[in-house]
């Protein structure tokens, strides 16, 4: 017996694969009513396999319980999100857009700071901005280029509509997840590809490799790159030993490098010191250099700030760029986009209410058990309150915090947030998803992902998509609806 | 080859035989016990001594008894040399160094290690469900070889993998040797205990897995002087000290040159070769003093290794 999809509520929010219960999205029509052929059996027993191919493939992240180190297997959907090409266009056009005015605010906020001169960001909220590194004025990296990897969080409100939630532009991480999702999916469910024409997304480590390559001070034809890591403990290794491998490049730690006296970083090898040309580092600023910031710091490296500044090594992202993802900039995105490229946003921000303005912050503390207020500077979920969840404790809590430091806090209005199916042990349920695309800027080039890691709450009625609370993740399809539709019309006279 | 990966691949090849080692060794003496009369008094004490872990064992159990020195060898997390912590020691390296390794290494370790973990305490507890118990510690062992052997690049990643390896088996093979030989010269000695005299020594063959190579090498019955001879200087023999060092030697022009590694590792070389082992046993503690200067040889050599290719700071 199939799956009865009539049985799939999804009235009350926007779902991605259904128009309402029964009326698939053209876009995921293909992939339905291949998926309404099956049983509940068969669904469970691809969920079975995908789990045990992930685990065989190691795919996992890291957590700490009890002071002791868990390699978590990755929580995984079967059920693809679908989205169409035309819709992608659009969106990878408003990331390019919206990512190549963060560059030229990161590097304008080093520099000759024109954007507050002119009054379009007031200059409190870099004062504040605990992101902001005074060591990074007057730098100009190559290309003007600060935030090469840039992961954008994308939300879908009731009516439609695709919000940027956040821009990380520090340390983004779930790349490998994204690669990894559609891998797992090949080797389990290779039928599901037959139904679809999905467009491949495993081009991103060669146009990383393309993107750190241009950072090389030398103009070398191999130069020598490096993945920087803290080490196992951190919740992401996983993805860094992904990611140096695919990219064939060499995974280190701090301790593996030194920057010697002619300001050159050099790694540490058997054969003796060899001198590295980029780092991609995946540690935050404040642990980078002991010399410069944190001096407790054990997993940067001594003197890499001089070496950067001087041009002596490439450095992805560059330390400071992390400025201009703080959530009270974001509010500013809008408005850099008109100001630098004197365009108007291909996509919107989610409506923000700052707390450092007087009559906002009225509002926002007027309306606490709408609103979600987020601090400027956590990531990964943490810290935030969602007022009609919260209790009168936690909403009072936060007044407080919001009245003691009203620069540290944004809200938004709760979107309810655009749901797939997922499934579950109750059957094929809808849950609560967003998306991340990653942007790769090098100066004239940008590259977006082919969708991105779409994550689902996985917790019925959750909001909280991080894998560290709960989150899971689905493969995420950019489907060529022109092309299927002649294959349908092919597939219909053969027969 | 970054600096710290080529010492984890070392420490790695020296975890993953420590493991393979160890429970060699357990199953040995298990059966060694059942052949030998009850005056003899050799017990399970010996085995802290040929790991060296006298004082670890000391604080924390009253008596050597089978059971506590079982317990303390498999599991005991409180020994660093146990099953349990050796390959504890290896899978936490492995993680680092996953790049550098085929991926079902890592998958085989992981089961193993997890079998452990969870039939450890089952697995020390009775003779017969131990045997089954060490037995799978050393075929887990044997299929991560297996793989490497078959799969990983013959890279300089490989060499310090072997050095690891090699170092680890000349190590435990004097330790073996020291022990035994030095117990078997201190045993009231007499022509009725002279049949277990040879049941020892086969023993310190079974347990490098030596007696049947021993029986085609050396065309003779098993006795002390043959067995150190074959156990130290035989060229082919995979766990004999001289074919540990030579293969280190012989790996060493595909590195960057150290003249103190080949120092370190002619003079032990040479120390092995020349031992005139009719002479040792008749001198008093003349295989004890050999063995130590053995010790201190493979010692330099790490030494050695550690500063031409290891140092990161």
């Amino acid at each position: 017996m199939a799956f009865e999809w009539l049985q799939y509520r999804c009235e009350d929010v926007y779902d991605e694969l259904f128009e309402r219960p029964g009326v698939p999205r053209p876009a995921a029509r293909p992939l339905l009513s291949y998926l309404q052929r099956l049983s509940p059996k068969e669904l469970a027993d691809r969920r079975l396999a995908a789990e045990i191919a992930i685990k065989v493939m190691g795919i996992t992240f890291t957590v700490y319980s009890e002071g002791k180190l868990l390699d978590r297997a990755w929580p995984f959907d079967m059920i693809p999100r679908v989205i169409s090409r035309k819709e992608w266009e659009r969106t990878e056009r408003g990331l390019k857009q919206r990512v190549n005015a963060l560059n030229q605010f990161i590097q304008d906020i080093y520099g000759d700071q024109k954007i507050v001169k002119d009054k379009v960001v007031p200059p409190e909220v870099l004062v504040d901005s605990v992101n902001f590194r005074p060591q990074c004025v007057g730098v100009e990296p190559k290309y003007g280029v600060w935030a090469h990897i840039c992961g954008s969080d994308l939300v879908r409100d009731r009516d439609g509509t695709l919000y940027v939630l956040e821009d990380n532009l520090r340390v983004p991480s779930g790349v490998s997840y994204m690669l990894e999702n559609r891998m797992v999916i090949k080797r389990v469910w290779p039928e599901l590809f037959e139904t679809s024409n999905i467009l491949p997304v495993d081009d991103y480590p060669a146009q990383l490799y393309d993107t750190l390559a241009a950072l090389s001070p030398r103009s070398a034809d191999q130069p020598t790159m490096v993945l920087l890591t803290p080490g196992i403990y951190n919740s992401a290794y996983f993805e860094h030993a992904y990611l140096a491998q695919q990219m064939g490049i060499e995974l280190v730690e701090g301790s593996d490098l030194f920057v010697g006296d002619d300001d050159c970083v050099y790694m540490r090898t058997i054969y003796g010191p060899k001198r590295v040309d980029v780092i991609y580092r995946r540690i935050d600023d404040l642990f980078l250099d002991p010399e410069t910031f944190r001096p407790d710091s054990i997993l940067g490296v001594k003197g890499l700030m001089r070496a950067w500044i001087r041009g002596k090594v490439g450095l992805a992202n560059a330390p400071g760029a992390g400025v201009a993802d703080d959530k009270v900039i974001y509010a500013f995105v809008p408005a850099m986009i008109k100001y630098y490229l004197d365009e108007e946003p291909i996509l919107p921000n989610v409506p923000s209410y700052l707390c450092m303005d007087p009559k906002q912050r009225k509002h926002v503390l007027a309306n606490l058990d709408k609103l979600v207020v987020k601090p400027a500077n956590e990531s990964g979920g943490y810290g935030m309150m969602i007022g009609p969840r919260a209790s009168k404790e936690e909403r009072e809590k936060f007044r407080g915090l919001i009245e003691k430091n009203p620069r540290n806090y944004m809200a938004q209005p709760t979107l309810s947030l655009s749901t797939g199916p997922t499934i579950t042990d109750e059957g094929v349920e809808p849950r609560h998803l967003d998306l991340r695309p990653f942007i790769l800027s090098r100066g004239d080039n940008t590259y977006v992902t082919t969708g991105g890691l779409t994550r689902v709450a996985l917790v019925k009625g959750s909001l909280v998509v991080n894998s560290s609370q709960g989150g899971g993740s689905k493969d995420t399809w950019v489907v060529d609806l022109d092309e299927e539709a002649e294959q349908v019309q092919g597939q219909g006279q053969k027969t | 080859m970054l600096s710290r990966v080529a010492d984890n691949l070392y420490w790695f090849g020296r975890y993953l035989h420590r493991a393979e080692n160890t429970a060699r060794l357990i199953n040995v003496n298990a059966n060694l016990m059942l052949d030998l009369p009850r005056r003899m008094t050799l017990g399970w004490g010996p085995l802290i001594e040929i790991v060296g872990a006298d004082s670890v064992f000391r604080s924390h159990y009253d008596r050597a008894s089978e059971e506590n020195v079982v317990r303390f060898m498999i599991t005991d997390p409180r020994n660093p040399g146990s099953i349990q912590s050796s390959l504890y020691n290896a899978r936490e390296i492995l993680r680092t160094v996953r790049d550098t390794m085929p991926h079902d290494a890592w998958e085989k370790l992981n089961d193993i290690y997890f079998h452990v973990q969870e039939r450890g305490e089952v697995g020390a507890a009775g003779p017969a469900q131990r045997q089954v118990f060490l037995n799978e510690v050393i075929d887990a062992t044997l299929l991560i070889y297996s793989v490497l052997n078959s799969s990983m690049s013959r890279d300089v990643g490989y060499q310090f993998l072997r050095f690891g390896t090699n170092l680890e088996q000349a190590d435990m093979t004097t330790r073996i040797l020291d022990v035994r030989a030095t117990r078997l010269g201190r045993e009231p000695s007499g022509p009725d205990l002279t049949p277990f005299e040879n049941i020892i020594w086969m023993s310190v063959l079974r347990s490098l897995t030596a007696y049947q190579m021993y029986r085609r090498h050396m065309r003779s019955r098993v006795s002390g002087p043959g067995v150190l001879r074959f156990l130290l200087q035989n060229r082919d023999f995979p766990r004999s000290v001289m074919f540990c060092l030579t293969s280190i030697a012989s790996s060493l022009p595909t590195l960057p040159e150290s003249r103190k590694t080949e120092r370190a590792i002619e003079r032990t070389r040479a120390l092995v070769r020349d031992a005139n082992i009719d002479a040792l046993l008749k001198a008093h503690d003349g295989v004890p003093r050999l063995m130590d200067e053995i010790q201190i040889g493979l010692g330099e050599l790490h030494e050695a290794l550690s500063e031409a290719y290891f140092k990161t700071s």
